[in-house]
């Protein structure tokens, strides 16, 4: 109910600050981000010089997302588009295009596609072929899930928020070094708390965790989806039951809104522990930015390994 | 296999169970002529559980159940006096309307909660393979106290569903309908729940008139086609609901074979070679006008025999193509192999630094797109290839369709004499 409200409330304020910049020749530059994610990023670097909005809500699903008139509104005011890219926001061009805006688009200097600066997982070719299987596009696009991956996105944004406000150079420099340091230092501690469990075999339902897993040392065995949003039948579950109890699979991570009966089901018959990892900023409570995102996944699967040992 | 055993043994009990409710109801709902109405009063018990969560609720919990029962009830008590209107507006317009309205408040309340969304894609699609003990005992309780409430009523309910519309044993029969289309919506999705309503009882309808009759019927035809679809599920690891509504069809079919009248064994055979003699024709008739575009029982036939496309290409062409084929297949093979190697990198040994991996990227990439090189050479041999088809293949392909045909058609013409 809370964040029904907050919904509702978030969207009354950002559509009356829609209405007034769009008079106002002096207001904040606009900075719309496809994810949570993105804007949380943005947020950081920021230090108030820009104006930051989400498209896609809290705990929404971004690869099913559907753009309202309200958000062609907010992507027409917008100075710079931040993007996940590799085809996992796929409908922004569409609302660029009815947009209007030929600056906005791929390519043009006011989208930031945050992929390119980063080294990708599962790379499948440059174009997209139906016969691949997973909906996912040119490589796996769940970057964001590796924290060390916010540096070079941070300074990308940083970068470019200073090519658009340069008069607040300045403060966005600090915020960004204000940023990389509280990332270092955090980024070293959740290293520590995982650890000991290096290794450990883990299965996820949606294949969301790849960076993640590469971060912090941790052994992905199988994904429980054969492909994107087809639910596992009955051979695979039986053979990952197998699996899991042949390579001592302790965790089954999963989105707090997908379904968890089949990752039950699987805990139920091999002692695993279903353990609901947030994929992305505010989708879980305690996840209200990108750094308390990481606070809270890594605790919770740090328990989760904790007990199972 | 014990786990896959014990995996199934749940669902196949509930499919069982949801046969034996579904069927009697589904009988009742055919003699009213309100087919669509389950679906109606699902989507109304899905947009009260939508309710409850936008409301702050859990998911799934006992407050999820008392919405969507209250909605459904309220739908219930609607499709009982719309049956009395129904002489201005057919009750089947009330129903469509229903369902697209709930449809749709569904979607603007959804809006209000994203985390309900999936919630809402569950009640709607369902996972019957994730059906666990309680619910079997719920189930077994519920539709067994309905079923009572049935048996001893059966004759009103049978007299309402055919004759004069009746407030009581109307609004008895949508109320105990909404009630269990509330619960195996939720367990089994509305495709799957439609299948067991209407399938079944159309079954029992083909083969008796008589209530009784029909559902016994009814009830030994829906626990085959569950017993097949489970099967199908497991041996081709298909999606199960999904399966097991094919696996009705499938049951439907036969039924609908065995039904024909005076047809008999030589008539169902008949049949079997007029439909198979009119795809060939079909296909035929495809290729010979473009071969160059998908060509699918052409392409079955040659995945199943083993006969490639290569069969109608020159010697050169035939060496090309098994070069694109066997470059093709070592290209995946290197693609496969750098993927194992990086995903044991990530949690073995040291582990690729960001250049190694920007590397093997490049590398994966770069036999990605050699491989779709080579297809494309393979899919355009195949067209020249098909192209030659269109008269090898095609025109033999069409006259021994055509004469298959007229030799099925000309017995029954003699008989009809």
């Amino acid at each position: 109910m809370d964040r029904a409200v907050a919904g509702l409330r978030r969207r009354g304020v950002l559509a009356a600050l829609v209405l007034l910049s769009g008079g106002s020749a002096h207001a904040q530059p606009s900075v719309v981000a496809t994810t949570p994610d993105l804007a949380s990023l943005a947020n950081a670097v920021s230090d108030g010089a820009v104006r930051v909005e989400s498209l896609v809500p809290p705990g929404g699903d971004a690869e099913a997302f559907q753009p309202r008139p309200a958000h062609l509104a907010l992507v027409r005011g917008a100075s710079l588009v931040l993007r996940i890219g590799l085809g996992y926001d796929e409908w922004l061009d569409r609302l660029l295009d009815q947009a209007g805006r030929p600056s906005l688009r791929r390519g043009g200097e006011g989208q930031l596609d945050l992929s390119t600066g980063v080294a990708l997982l599962e790379v499948q070719g440059s174009s997209v072929e139906a016969r691949s299987g997973h909906a996912h596009g040119a490589a796996n696009p769940h970057y964001w899930l590796d924290p060390a991956n916010a540096g070079p996105m941070s300074a990308a944004i940083a970068e470019a928020l200073v090519h658009l406000v340069p008069e607040r150079r300045s403060e966005i420099e600090a915020a960004h070094a204000r940023f990389a340091a509280d990332l270092r230092g955090r980024l070293a501690a959740w290293t520590v708390r995982l650890a000991p469990h290096r290794g450990a075999a883990l299965v996820a339902y949606h294949n969301s965790w790849p960076y993640f897993a590469r971060r912090f040392r941790l052994n992905i065995v199988e994904v429980m989806e054969p492909k994107e949003g087809v639910p596992p039948g009955p051979a695979r579950l039986a053979a990952l039951a197998a699996s899991m109890r042949a390579q001592d699979v302790r965790a089954i991570l999963i989105e707090p809104f997908a379904p968890a009966d089949a990752a039950r089901a699987l805990a139920a018959r091999t002692g695993a522990r279903v353990v609901p990892l947030a994929p992305s900023v505010e989708s879980a409570p305690g996840t209200g930015g990108y750094l308390a995102l990481f606070d809270h996944d890594v605790e919770l699967l740090a328990a989760a390994l904790d007990e199972a040992r | 296999m014990g786990d896959l055993a014990s995996l199934l043994l749940l669902p196949f009990l509930a499919a069982v169970i949801f046969v034996g409710m579904h069927t009697w109801l589904g009988l009742q709902v055919l003699r009213r002529g309100v087919v669509f109405a389950d679906l109606a009063l699902a989507q109304l018990s899905a947009l009260g559980a939508t309710v409850a969560v936008a409301a702050g609720h859990a998911p799934g919990g006992p407050a999820g159940f008392g919405y969507a029962l209250l909605f459904a009830g309220a739908g219930a008590v609607l499709l009982t006096f719309s049956r009395r209107v129904s002489a201005q507006v057919s009750q089947e317009a009330v129903i469509g309307i229903v369902y697209v309205v709930a449809t749709a408040l569904t979607v603007l309340v959804v809006d209000r909660s994203p985390q309900g969304a999936e919630h809402v894609k569950r009640m709607l699609v369902g996972d019957i393979l994730t059906v666990g003990a309680g619910n079997v005992q719920t189930l077994a309780l519920l539709y067994g106290a309905v079923g009572l409430l049935h048996l001893a009523c059966r004759r009103k309910l049978l007299a309402a569903a055919g004759g004069a519309p009746t407030l009581l044993w109307d609004l008895v029969f949508y109320g105990s309908f909404g009630l269990v289309v509330t619960s195996s919506v939720a367990l089994a999705g509305v495709l799957l729940v439609f299948a067991f309503l209407i399938i079944p009882a159309v079954i029992g309808t083909l083969f008796s008139p008589r209530a009784g009759a029909a559902l016994g019927i009814g009830w030994a035809a829906g626990t085959l086609a569950s017993l097949l679809g489970f099967a199908a599920s497991v041996a081709l690891d298909l999606p199960t609901g999904a399966a097991m509504v094919a696996a009705f069809a499938a049951v439907l079919l036969g039924a609908v074979l065995l039904h024909v009248p005076r047809a008999g064994p030589r008539g169902v055979a008949m049949a079997a070679v007029g439909v198979v003699a009119l795809a060939v024709l079909a296909q035929g008739i495809w290729l010979i006008a473009s071969p160059a575009s998908d060509q699918p029982l052409l392409a079955a036939f040659e995945r199943v025999s083993g006969l490639g496309p290569e069969r109608s290409m020159t010697a050169g062409e035939r060496r090309i193509f098994a070069e694109a084929t066997e470059t093709e297949a070592r290209n995946r093979r290197e693609v496969e192999r750098l993927r194992a190697a990086e995903r044991e990198a990530r949690w073995k040994g040291e582990g690729l630094g960001e250049e190694d991996l920007r590397r093997v990227a490049s590398f994966q990439q770069t036999f990605n797109e050699m491989g779709r090189g080579e297809r494309f050479v393979q899919d355009h041999l195949r067209a020249v290839a098909r192209e030659r088809e269109r008269w090898t293949v095609g025109v033999p392909a069409v006259a021994a369709s055509v004469l298959a045909l007229l030799l099925v058609y000309r017995p029954r013409r003699r008989r009809a004499t």
